[in-house]
């Protein structure tokens, strides 16, 4: 069965990417190597560039149960199973209805669990991840320090009115 | 699991759950179980299994999830899992999950469903738009991409719910799609679904026959860039074992297409050259024996003019798609 080169468009935070993807259903054979662009992580508020995937080394499977398919089956399980094969790493998705949805799915979660696997700490994801953290911790510091100082205010105000009327 | 056997079976003899006038009895009895959402998922998909109902699991999860506002479980927070559903929310379940133990197709029963990047509404008989069309939009969004779709029509015979077409729209913001098909259900039905996706006015809707008003579908259609459709391929003998779900319920004669399922794909390509422009495309979904039948038939009939450019292979590997090409008239 021949390969099929398929063409995505992909919109993040407007801009526009493009690149071409080889499917082959099952490992690829393909002489030609696709040049992939480094792509953004997308819907993520502060992009964090991480490295292409290769589609040679995926390998994609699709919960769609026995059967003709096509018209011929009436089925709603849409899970795609994505193996990274030089890491091990399996990727399920059944996030979404659609098929090409879990797909694309599949592969951004695939991307970001390889940074996390070959850069270890120096992971653009893990970066992140503890950058959120921090950021919530330090949230919840500076809330604490302005209720104490409240708090403090308070004391204050009440102790100088008591001690206004003992001095009456 | 303990626990969930003594929910179930206590919630078992409280529903004596049937169809027809006697389901209102279960409706009123199921109010005194407070069940949690991730316990009513869990009670229907063991109830599905029981009645021997297709993709009990995933059934049930959708319809829960729809009931809570939401396309998967999976994108329910965390948290919701543990709720006790309300008595509104406990009806509608019920409700829906006992339309699909008459076997009532899941896209039906919630009367939506999601194709690729959009949501579409779905009803009874107009045909369900399956996982491998998907597929069948991609090879039409590759070829037509690079202009976004600038100055192209696309003609979609047999439309259904309009997913391939609203699709189109959708990805090519400056396509223009005529749809025909020969049910009025079905024609209602991707009007209303690109009226709420906001692309109706780039989408033109007619009520044809293509079998019938060859004629007619010509003097509309003028000549457009891509013809693309799913038409009917199933072998008319393969029909009477087809699963309730579709049997019951779907648009037979969206399925039927004849002894050798070929008798609508013949028609739109006999068709074909005089609907497209110089080099325009032929985009089909097929079975998966009709590929080679197509490569010979269109080859041997050389007044066709058509030629015969690539198969390629659905999500499962099957052959499934037929790409075929206008030929440029010889001076």
């Amino acid at each position: 069965m021949p390969s099929y080169v398929l063409s995505r468009l992909i919109v993040m935070a407007g801009q526009t990417l493009t690149w071409e993807l080889k499917f082959p259903g099952r490992l690829l054979l393909s002489p030609v190597s696709v040049g992939l662009p480094r792509i953004r992580a997308a819907g993520k508020k502060d992009r964090i560039d991480l490295d292409s995937l290769n589609e040679e080394h995926l390998e994609e499977q699709f919960v769609r149960g026995s059967g003709p398919g096509g018209q011929a089956t009436n089925k709603t399980c849409n899970c795609v199973v994505l193996k990274h094969i030089p890491s091990g790493i399996v990727v399920k998705c059944h996030q979404t209805r659609s098929v090409d949805m879990n797909r694309k799915k599949a592969r951004e979660i695939m991307q970001e669990k390889l940074d996390i696997f070959y850069k270890g700490e120096d992971s653009g994801v893990l970066k992140q991840r503890k950058e959120q953290e921090w950021r919530k911790l330090e949230k919840r510091k500076r809330a604490r320090e302005t209720l104490e100082k409240k708090r403090l205010f308070k004391e204050n105000v009440l102790a100088d009115s008591k001690q206004g009327e003992d001095t009456r | 699991m303990e626990a969930f056997s003594r929910i179930y079976g206590r919630v078992r003899r409280l529903m004596h759950l049937h169809t027809g006038h006697r389901r209102q009895q279960g409706l009123c009895a199921a109010a005194d179980v407070r069940l949690s959402v991730q316990q009513a998922a869990d009670v229907w998909a063991r109830r599905f299994e029981e009645a021997g109902v297709s993709e009990p699991g995933p059934s049930s999860q959708y319809i829960v999830a729809h009931v809570l506002g939401a396309k998967t479980m999976a994108n329910l927070e965390p948290g919701i899992l543990g709720k006790t559903l309300t008595d509104a929310q406990m009806q509608r379940v019920w409700e829906l999950c006992g339309r699909r133990l008459s076997r009532m197709p899941v896209q039906y029963v919630i009367e939506e469903w999601d194709f690729r990047d959009i949501t579409l509404k779905m009803r009874p008989p107009v045909f369900i738009p399956r996982p491998e069309t998907e597929d069948l939009v991609s090879f039409v969004l590759s070829d037509l991409q690079p202009a976004w779709g600038a100055g192209f029509t696309v003609l979609e015979v047999g439309c259904g719910s309009g997913a391939i077409s609203l699709s189109l729209l959708q990805n090519l913001p400056r396509l223009r799609v005529i749809a025909l098909d020969r049910n009025k259900a079905a024609v209602d039905l991707t009007s209303e679904n690109a009226h709420r996706l906001g692309l109706r006015d780039r989408l033109q809707v007619i009520h044809l026959d293509v079998m019938l008003d060859a004629e007619k579908v010509l003097r509309e259609c003028g000549l457009v860039d891509v013809l693309v459709s799913n038409p009917p391929y199933l072998f008319s003998q393969d029909v009477a074992s087809l699963q309730p779900e579709i049997l019951q319920f779907e648009d037979l004669a969206a399925l039927d297409g004849g002894a050798d399922g070929l008798q609508i794909i013949r028609q739109i390509l006999s068709l074909a050259p005089h609907l497209l422009k110089d080099l325009g495309r032929v985009y089909l979904e097929v079975d998966p024996r009709h590929p080679p039948l197509i490569q010979q038939y269109v080859e041997e009939t050389k007044e066709v003019g058509l030629q015969y450019i690539q198969t390629h292979c659905d999500i499962t590997e099957r052959p499934r798609f037929s790409i075929l090409q206008k030929t440029r008239p010889e001076r």
